[in-house]
This record gives structure tokens, C-alpha cells and sequence, in this order.
């Protein structure tokens, strides 16, 4: 078993260098500047350009910027952002919490309504609630998230203003009790993870159906029913204990899908993670800052996937020595 | 508080966020009459004003952090500057307030300036401010390590002598135009407390500055959320001593525009720098907030690239600009007066504008004959001017983000080809717009150019300067000498002469086709009283605001 961790985390890590690697010529390459270097619509002057190109690096041949970016990123200086002035390290870690959180968040609005409405599908395959509910998931499914976000705001913060349309905190939060700076976070999370989860909802409602579905037709149900247990039981006990491991590397591997998600969610509701940060390092070319926040996705799908892996490897001896 | 209808925001924000990359949207505006906050009964001291703005602030420390109008307006408010330029100069040059200096002399040769520092100004940790800040400051400004964006500025700057602890004397390398804005460029910097670390050090250390605050301006730094909101809060040991009148202001950071209308129309922002034109109905009919429209300093241009043999002949460039309805455009895309057609890189409201130009009129017939007088006919008969076999057809770049400049770019492809020439639209990122801009890799594009007050047109069309500004690679020998006449006037009043004859070269040769310049729009509600948002910053007299009742 540990050999196959290892075999798999040498394979990840591998990837992990090429993608960093794909990116580092991409962005590199990309037309324009970093916007240091651009005033907007005021010029900098060519010898502060040559300057700053001096400072951070810049002014060197590519190939001797990547070996110069390999070598200190090996050593875990990821260098520092050119907007911020900041090592990346830090600017990222500030933003890790708040992604972190919305993740969380969004991940529980994917399963519970995944899961939910995934079995009252099974339980009647072909009735109306079934149709029902493959139509909805099929309309989250297609929903670009970024759509949904727009008419999140528009519903809940415009036409009947419940619910805060962006950042994580009021105004004035800062002085509020802990209770009720708590409170007030939690009404900022609803919107942005609401859509997040419910757009990948869609899949995990289709995938849920599916395997619990194909349980439901085995014979060991048959049998549980033929002993008279109830319906309810054999259904969110029997079968769904018997349809959760394909469904937890489903979860894993939905993980890239939903860091995208928060990308645009981030953006759209002014939310202070790694999404927001990851667009505006793209925007203004600040190339450290674009590795940075790579190689974070890079990680959290790469980790998902490795855990998907092992625990179907502990589930399924089969696969284990493959 | 509700917006009166959803329907046409939900509208914008779908437009929003398919040009989500904001950039070089400086030259927004209205065109009511001047609604400031109308003053009600005394000023008060106390309460909050949140103000929203659509980047962030990503530091205290200007030298370091990008150039943003966010940055240089948190920067004000945290240090003071020797003097207070002031936006007044409709009819004059602009004058300076004192600040941390309460005088200045000029020694006879014009090339050494004396100040004399306040007595009473001290850091906010109660250390002086003297001479050796001021010093200290102009060391790191031209530091090479520093690289501070506007270090450029500080070049005829020789040595900044301290004769005593309150007085410090700037000497020059020569005596020239802008001198005084030159000096005053940037805050004052504590030496105690920033002077501990290596100016090497300065680039990667952005939060050690926020560590290490002290200030010298009305306000200081209470709380800083990244990508969230800075709160400002008053400094108690600000130089005067009954000012800020408020306790606290908020900058609230909201990338999307839509977002950003929505919470000031439900009073959430108090103040919003720059909203636009679409906005002025709604805020206009919402009797607690107010519009500040003000002529803005950024106009909008089309650059032709006179590398490109279509665009080499000013006569040619003379007959595009006649043939494009500059008035027309304006017209759509700045209603009610919050726009006029653009004449030449001089402002008109500024002093130095010469007033006897006016725009060359809309005439295709004009353009027409030009063009025909200079060999270019449709000689196949597809609609397309031709000379030499090859089509007078080009393509015209503008960036995404800029919904007015796109539409421009559509309009002048409308418009040319009533004269037989083939415009081709292409909307392209900012940033490799200004990659095509300064490699010269472009036809055509259309670009905004925003103004300082130096009234120093060098970087814009100066022969040397084809990758800062003078995109066209516009090459004059006799305005490359006039300028350099004008700006080593020690007082630019001689100049203007000088610069009316080089606003009339420029009309003539059209390097490029001059489009608008516009009035920016300042929303607020009006519980806050006293602001004055002018051309130079948003938050010009932010220690001046007061407002009705504590939020």
C-alpha cells in the first residue's frame, strides 16, 4: 500500500512540475507586460521600465529566468508579487482561509443536494419526481456559474434584498461582537457557495442516481427486502453505504470543476481568496503571482485525486496492483 | 432602499462582467450643473464615510506600490506633502497651498528653492518632522533599488540640503518650468522609522511599511483587509488640530460596477469617485443623492502609426479626421453635454489651451478630394479606395474593457467607409493593446492619454519618445525644439506663446485624430457635506468632509 502512495505521489509531483512549468512559459509568453510596468493610460518612462525589469528579474533571457524561478521555487522561494510588493507565499496564504472556507461551504450545498436528490430519483426511476429531478439537473448542470451568480444578486440582493451581494463582512463589522461578526460572515457564504454547490450539484445528482440505482438492482437488496426491512432503511442504509465509494472519487475528482467555480464566484462577489487573485494576477501579468496561485489548484486537485485513488485502492484490492 | 427598476442594472451587470477586465476607463462623466452637497448648518466633528472603489489599495508605501489613483489617494491622506497643488488652473497656472512648509523663496538664478518647514507639524508617534524627512525622502524617490514610478520627476534634482532642522533647500541642475511640481511630487517619508530599512529591501517588504506606520497626514491606517477595505481613522496629532472632521472613512473595495451602484443607490457607499453616464438618470432621481460632474483631464484619441505608409502623409491624416463626425460620437456617447469633441492635447480647461483653435469640421466631401488629390480612387469599383493595387484598408485596436472606446472604433468604421476606406474593428486585452502600442506592431488604434499639469507634451509626441506615448511615432524636429523652449520657461506663463504655435503644429499635422474629452461624475449622498472632488484627486479635501449624523 505505501509503495503505491509513493508511486502515485512521484507521479503527481511530476505533474505538478510540468504544469508549473506549461505555465510558466505561458504567461511568460502571453502578449503584453507585467502592468507594473504600464501606468495605465500614463506612460512609464523606458529607463524606469528597464528599471523595474532590473529589480525583479525581468530583464534576462527566459530560459535563464526559468532555471533562475526553478531553482528558487525548489527551495521554496516563490519569489515576490509584483503588485503587491509581497512574497507570494503570504499574499497567498492571506487568501487560502477564505477559499478554504467557501470550498467547505459549497461542498456541502454539492453533496447534501447531490445526495438528496440523487436517491429520490432511485427510489422511482421513470416517475414523475425522477423526471423531475433529472430536468433540474440537467438546467444546473448547464448553468455557467458566473450566469447564476448574476441572478443570485439580482433576486436576493436587488429585487427582495435579503442577502449581501458581496465581500465577506459588513461595514462596520470590525466592531462587532464575535457572535455577530460570525453571523454576519455566514450571510455573506450563502450566495457565493448556494451557486458554487448547486452548479456542480448537477453532476453529483446524476451520479448519485446512477450508483445507487445499480445497487438498488442487486441481489443482496433483494434479499434485505425479502426480510422484510424497510424501504427507508434499505435505501439510505444498504444501498447507499454500497454506492458511497464510487461516489467519493467522484467528490475528489469534481474538485478541479469546483475551483473554477470559485474562481468566477470569487470575482463576482468581491470574495478575498485565491480565485480573485489568481484572475487579477492574469489581468496585470504578475507572474509570480500567477505560479503561486497554479500551483495551489495545482495541489488541492492533485491532492483530491490522490485521495480518491488510495481510497479506492483500500476499497478495491484489484486496483492496488494494477 | 430599492433601485426603481431591475431590469436595466441586470442589463449592465451582464455587461459587466463580459468586460470584467477593467482598464483605461478614465474619461467618464455627466453634465448637470454642479449639485455639491449643499452646506447644511455647522460642521461636526464624529461619523463615518464608506467610499467605494473599484481597485485596491495594495499599500502604504507609493514609492513601491503600482501607481494607481487608489494608491496615490491613500498615500495623500496618510503624508503630507511640502505644498497643496491646487486644480485651478482654468485661468492660470495651478497655485500651491502651503502644507508642511508654510513658505518657499527661489534664489536669484532660479535653481535652488528654500523651504521653511511648519513648526508645529510631528509625526503621529509625536516625533518632529524636519529637514532631514525631506532629505531622506528625495533619497529614496531616486533610489535605483527604490524604482519608484515617478523617479523621473526628481532628475534635475542635484542635492536636497538641510540647513537646518526646519529648513531644507532643493538645489537644481537648471532653472525650468515645473520645477515647483517636481519638488512637491510625493509625501514626505519618515526617516526614524522607514529609514531602519535598506532602501535594497524596499520592493519585497510592502507589509514591513504597514508595520511601521507613522503619518504626518489627517488620517491613519485602523484597520487593513486585503481586497476588502482599508479603514482610515483620524490621526490625533494631524498639524490641524481641528480637522478631520470625521472619525473614520472606509475604502471599500468593489471590483464590479454594477455592485458598486447598487450599494450606493441603497446608501450602504457614501461617496463613489466615478460612476457612469447610464448612471445620472437614477442618482438624479433619488433626492438624497447628489452628482459632481467636473471636466475630467484624460482625452481620447485614434493614433495613427505614421510607420505605416497609409498614415505617413499629414494631408492623409487631415482627410481621416474630416471624414470622422467626432461630434456625432460624442454626442452618443456623452449625453447631455458631458463630452466635447477633443482639439488638441492641451486641455480646454486648462489656462494654456490655445482658444483661437477649434475642431476641423465633419466633411467627407473635403476628405474625399484630399484623398483623391493624393492618388487614392477606387479604381475596381468595390466600394474601397485604391493605390497601386492596394486597398486603403486597416485595422483598428481598442481594448477590451473599454465599452466606449469599442463603440468608437465602431462608429469610425461606419463613418470611414463613407469615404471609401476599409476600418477593421479588433478589440484586444489592455495589456497587449499597449504591447502592439509601444513595439509600433499596430495600424491604428484608439487610446486615451491622461494630462499632469506640467502642460509637458514631450512623452506624448516627442521624436525620442515612440515607446512611452508617441505611439504614432509622430516626428517633428520643430516641436521636439519648441517644447524643449517652452518647459525651460522658469515661469510657464512666458510659454504660451510657444505652446500655442505647437497646439497649431499639431492641428495641422494631425498625428493623431483628437476624439473627445469628457466631464468625470462624482456620486454622493447627500448626509456628507463639504467635499470637493476635483480633477487632481477624488478625495482632495477628504479632512473637510463632515457629515449630518453618525451612520
Amino acid at each position: 500500500m505505501i509503495r503505491f502512495v509513493l508511486r502515485r505521489l512521484a507521479a503527481s509531483l511530476l505533474l505538478l512540475y510540468l504544469v508549473l512549468t506549461a505555465t510558466f512559459f505561458l504567461v511568460h509568453l502571453a502578449p503584453g507586460s507585467p502592468s507594473m510596468l504600464l501606468a495605465g493610460d500614463q506612460r512609464l518612462p523606458v529607463e524606469q521600465q528597464e528599471n523595474l525589469k532590473r529589480i525583479y528579474g525581468l530583464d534576462r533571457p527566459l530560459p535563464v529566468q526559468y532555471a533562475r524561478w526553478l531553482s528558487a521555487t525548489a527551495l521554496g522561494d516563490w519569489g515576490t508579487s509584483f503588485t503587491y510588493q509581497r512574497p507570494v507565499t503570504s499574499v497567498v496564504l492571506d487568501a487560502v482561509p477564505a477559499t478554504l472556507l467557501l470550498a467547505f461551504a459549497a461542498l456541502l450545498v454539492e453533496q447534501a443536494v447531490g445526495l438528496v436528490f440523487g436517491i429520490m430519483a432511485a427510489r422511482r426511476p421513470g416517475s414523475a419526481a425522477d423526471h423531475l429531478i433529472r430536468v433540474i439537473s440537467l438546467l444546473l448542470f448547464s448553468q455557467p456559474a458566473f450566469w447564476l451568480a448574476l441572478m443570485a444578486i439580482l433576486l436576493f440582493s436587488l429585487v427582495w434584498p435579503i442577502l449581501p451581494a458581496s465581500h465577506m463582512y459588513s461595514v462596520g463589522a470590525e466592531d462587532l461582537g464575535r457572535g455577530a461578526r460570525f453571523l454576519d460572515l455566514l450571510r455573506h457564504l450563502v450566495l457565493p457557495a448556494l451557486v458554487i454547490g448547486l452548479t456542480q450539484a448537477g453532476s453529483v445528482i446524476r451520479y448519485v442516481r446512477a450508483s445507487v440505482l445499480d445497487v438498488l438492482g442487486q441481489e443482496y437488496i433483494r434479499a434485505a427486502r425479502a426480510k422484510g426491512i424497510s424501504e427507508r432503511r434499505v435505501v439510505w442504509v444498504h444501498a447507499l453505504r454500497n454506492a458511497l465509494p464510487p461516489l467519493i472519487q467522484v467528490m475528489a475528482l469534481s474538485m478541479g470543476s469546483l475551483l473554477s467555480g470559485i474562481l468566477i464566484a470569487e470575482v463576482v462577489f468581491s470574495w478575498p481568496g485565491i480565485g480573485r487573485l489568481t484572475f487579477e494576477a492574469i489581468l496585470s501579468r504578475d507572474y509570480p503571482m500567477v505560479l503561486a496561485t497554479t500551483a495551489f489548484g495545482a495541489v488541492m486537485t492533485l491532492l483530491a485525486n490522490l485521495m480518491a485513488d488510495v481510497l479506492h485502492a483500500l476499497a478495491d484490492p484489484r486496483v492496488r496492483h494494477a | 432602499m430599492r433601485p426603481r427598476s431591475a431590469r436595466p442594472l441586470f442589463a449592465v451587470l451582464l455587461v459587466l462582467l463580459l468586460v470584467a477586465a477593467c482598464k483605461g476607463n478614465g474619461e467618464e462623466g455627466a453634465g448637470t450643473t454642479p449639485t455639491p452637497t449643499a452646506a447644511a448648518g455647522e460642521p461636526r466633528r464624529g461619523g463615518t464615510v464608506v467610499i467605494g472603489w473599484s481597485a485596491a489599495a495594495t499599500g502604504v508605501n507609493e514609492l513601491i506600490t503600482q501607481g494607481t489613483a487608489i494608491t496615490t489617494e491613500l498615500n495623500r491622506q496618510l503624508f503630507s506633502q511640502l505644498l497643496e497643488e491646487q486644480a485651478d488652473f482654468e485661468e492660470h497656472p495651478p497655485t500651491f497651498k502651503p502644507l508642511l512648509a508654510r513658505s518657499y523663496e527661489w534664489s536669484p538664478d532660479h535653481k535652488a528653492l528654500t523651504f521653511h518647514l511648519r513648526e508645529d507639524a510631528v509625526w503621529s508617534d509625536g516625533v518632529p518632522i524636519t529637514a532631514d524627512d525631506v532629505r531622506f525622502t528625495w533619497q529614496a524617490h531616486v533610489h535605483p533599488d527604490v524604482g519608484w514610478d515617478s523617479a523621473v520627476m526628481k532628475e534635475s534634482i542635484t542635492d536636497v540640503e538641510v540647513v537646518n532642522p526646519k529648513t531644507v533647500r532643493f538645489h537644481f541642475s537648471k532653472a525650468y518650468a515645473k520645477q515647483v511640481q517636481d519638488v512637491n511630487e510625493g509625501g514626505i517619508l519618515p526617516k526614524h522609522t522607514w529609514g531602519k530599512l535598506p532602501f535594497s529591501k524596499w520592493r519585497d517588504n510592502a507589509d514591513w511599511f504597514r508595520e511601521h506606520l507613522v503619518v504626518s497626514g489627517p488620517f491613519t491606517i485602523a484597520a487593513w483587509d486585503p481586497q476588502q477595505q482599508v479603514v482610515l481613522a483620524r490621526n490625533p496629532r494631524y498639524f490641524r488640530q481641528d480637522r478631520p472632521y470625521l472619525d473614520k472613512v472606509v475604502l471599500r473595495n468593489i471590483p464590479d460596477a454594477a455592485s458598486m451602484m447598487t450599494q450606493f443607490l441603497s446608501a450602504e457607499l457614501d461617496f463613489v469617485p466615478q460612476v457612469q453616464p447610464s448612471d445620472m438618470e437614477r442618482i438624479q432621481s433619488d433626492p438624497r443623492l447628489a452628482l459632481i460632474p467636473y471636466w475630467f483631464r484624460t482625452y481620447v484619441y485614434v493614433a495613427w502609426n505614421h510607420r505605416n505608409p497609409l498614415f505617413a502623409d499629414a494631408d492623409v491624416r487631415r482627410a481621416l479626421t474630416l471624414a470622422i463626425d467626432r461630434q456625432t460620437i460624442v454626442d452618443t456617447m456623452w449625453p447631455a453635454g458631458t463630452g466635447r469633441v477633443a482639439v488638441s492635447p492641451i486641455l480646454q480647461s486648462v489656462w494654456a489651451f490655445d482658444r483661437s483653435l477649434g475642431p476641423l469640421p465633419y466633411d467627407p466631401q473635403e476628405s474625399r478630394r484630399i484623398l483623391e488629390s493624393k492618388g487614392w480612387k477606387d479604381s475596381n469599383g468595390d466600394g474601397v479606395l485604391d493605390k497601386g493595387g492596394k486597398p486603403f484598408s486597416f485595422v483598428l485596436l481598442s481594448n477590451a474593457g473599454n465599452q466606449q472606446r469599442n463603440d468608437a472604433a465602431v462608429m469610425i468604421q461606419q463613418q470611414l467607409k463613407q469615404v471609401g476606406i476599409q476600418a477593421e474593428p479588433r478589440v484586444v486585452e489592455f495589456n497587449s493593446l499597449v504591447n502592439d502600442a509601444t513595439s509600433g506592431t499596430f495600424d491604428a488604434l484608439v487610446f486615451g492619454m491622461q494630462m499632469d499639469t506640467s502642460l509637458d507634451l514631450t512623452s506624448q509626441f516627442g521624436s525620442n519618445h515612440v515607446e512611452e506615448g508617441n505611439f504614432s511615432a509622430y516626428k517633428n524636429p520643430e516641436f521636439d525644439r519648441l517644447m524643449v523652449e517652452a518647459m525651460s520657461k522658469p515661469d510657464i506663463r512666458d510659454a504660451k506663446p510657444i505652446l500655442d504655435r505647437i497646439q497649431q503644429i499639431l492641428h495641422r499635422d494631425q498625428p493623431v485624430t483628437f476624439l473627445w474629452e469628457s466631464q468625470r461624475l462624482s456620486a454622493i449622498n447627500r448626509r456628507v457635506h463639504g467635499a470637493r472632488p476635483n480633477v487632481l484627486f477624488s478625495l482632495f479635501n477628504l479632512e473637510d468632509w463632515w457629515v449630518d449624523a453618525a451612520r
